[in-house]
C-alpha cells in the first residue's frame, strides 16, 4: 500500500503466468467490464505479434480514493527481467494458469519463477489468487491435478475462460478483497497496540 | 510530518526553469506516480500509463547496466522527432521530464540534476514507514481515515 502526493492509496496487482496463458485478455476484460470503480486509461507495451514486451497497465479508482494499479507482466522465458522489474512493489498477485496439457512445463517454469521472485512473501502473506484459465481448452487438466501438480491447493481458485469473461470478475474481486481486508486488519491491529 | 506540496514546487521549478520542458512526472520504482506537473496542452495524456512506462523503462535500463557490469545510471534519454524523454534517478524514485525536441539539453540535465538531489531526500522520508506512537497523534489520526476510505472501496468492491 502506497499513497502518492495527492494522499491517494494505491494498491498494485500483478497477473503473472506463462505465455499465453491469457493475462492480457483477461485484464482488458477487467478494464471493459468495470462497473462501480473508475478506470483509466490501458497501456500495453507489446511486439507487432501482439504478445505483451513489457506490460500492459490500467488503473481502477474507488470513490474513495482508492486506487488499484493493474499490470501484466510479458509471460514468454526470456523476458524475465522485465518481469521482475514489474513484480517490485506488488501488493497482490493473480497468477493466471493455462489449463491445456501441453502448457504443464510453462506453468510449472512460471510459478518456480514466481516462488525465486517473491521468496518469503509468497509463502507468508501476500494475497494471490490462481485462475485456472481456458477450461474450455479440449485438453484441458482437472483442476486437482492442476493445483496438485503445481502446488496451488492453498490459495482461492477460480476456473476461468478470459476470452469469455467467465470466472475473471470473481478471481479479480476475490484478490480486491484480500489485499483491503489485510491493509485494514494491519490498521485495526495498531490501533489495539495503542490502546 | 513531511509537507507533501514539497514534490509539486520542486516539479513546479523544473517546469519553469527552461520553456522547452512540457511535462515533469515523478514515479517510484514500482510504477506508481507520486507527482506530476504540465504546462497547457490540448492532447490529453494518461499520465498514471506514462509514469508506469517511465519507470519501467528506467528500472530495464538499471537491470542492463547490472547485467553488464557497467555501473550506475545516472539518465536515459530518449530522442522522438518532436521531442525528447529524459528519466533520471533520484534515490528511490525517477524524474521523468519530457520537453520539446529543440530543449536545450544541457540545461535541462541540470535542471535534472539540481532537482534529483532535492527530491531524493524528501522521497526518503516520503517513502518510508513510520512507526505507530504509543499515543494519539496525527500519526493515528491518519489511519482512522486510511481505514475508513479502506472499508469504503471495500463496499465499492461489492458493486463490481
Amino acid at each position: 500500500m502506497k499513497r502518492d502526493a495527492s494522499g491517494r492509496i494505491h494498491f498494485k496487482i500483478v497477473f503473472w503466468g506463462a505465455s499465453p496463458s491469457g493475462k492480457t485478455t483477461a485484464l482488458k476484460w477487467v478494464h471493459e467490464n468495470v462497473e462501480g470503480y473508475n478506470k483509466g486509461g490501458f497501456t500495453s507495451v507489446d511486439d507487432p505479434n501482439g504478445l505483451t514486451l513489457y506490460f500492459d497497465y490500467t488503473t481502477l479508482t474507488s470513490e474513495s480514493n482508492v486506487i488499484f494499479d493493474l499490470y501484466t507482466v510479458a509471460g514468454q522465458k526470456r523476458h524475465k527481467h522485465q518481469r521482475n522489474v514489474v513484480l517490485k512493489g506488488t501488493d497482490g498477485v493473480i497468477f493466471v494458469v493455462d489449463s491445456s496439457r501441453n502448457m504443464m512445463p510453462d506453468n510449472k517454469f512460471s510459478i518456480e519463477e514466481l516462488r525465486d521472485n517473491l521468496g518469503d512473501r509468497l509463502v507468508s502473506n501476500l494475497p494471490i489468487v490462481i485462475m485456472l484459465n481456458k477450461r474450455d481448452a479440449p485438453d484441458s487438466i482437472t483442476k486437482k491435478k492442476l493445483l496438485s501438480e503445481l502446488g496451488l491447493d492453498r490459495y482461492h481458485t477460480y476456473e476461468t475462460i478470459a476470452t469469455r469473461g467467465i470466472g475473471i470478475k470473481s478471481a479479480f474481486t476475490s484478490l480486491a478483497r484480500e489485499i483491503l481486508a489485510k491493509n485494514l486488519q494491519k490498521i485495526e491491529d495498531k490501533q489495539r497496540k495503542v490502546l | 510530518m513531511l509537507n507533501v506540496k514539497a514534490f509539486d514546487e520542486i516539479l513546479s521549478k523544473i517546469i519553469k526553469s527552461e520553456s522547452g520542458i512540457k511535462k515533469v512526472i515523478l514515479v517510484d520504482r514500482t510504477g506508481l506516480t507520486i507527482a506530476h506537473v504540465s504546462k497547457f496542452s490540448y492532447y490529453p495524456v494518461d499520465i498514471d500509463g506514462i509514469g508506469a512506462i517511465a519507470s519501467a523503462v528506467f528500472c530495464a535500463s538499471e537491470e542492463q547496466g547490472k547485467n553488464l557490469d557497467i555501473g550506475e545510471l545516472k539518465i536515459v534519454t530518449s530522442e522522438f522527432d518532436d521531442g525528447k524523454i529524459f528519466a533520471a534517478s533520484c534515490g528511490k524514485g525517477v524524474l521523468c521530464v519530457i520537453t520539446e525536441a529543440d530543449v536545450n539539453i544541457g540545461m535541462v540535465r541540470l535542471v535534472i540534476k539540481k532537482g534529483s538531489d532535492k527530491l531524493q531526500q524528501i522521497l526518503d522520508e516520503f517513502l518510508a514507514e513510520k512507526p505507530v506512537a504509543p499515543t494519539p497523534t496525527p500519526e493515528t489520526t491518519k489511519e482512522m481515515a486510511e481505514k475508513e476510505e479502506l472499508e469504503a472501496a471495500l463496499k465499492e468492491l461489492e458493486k463490481f
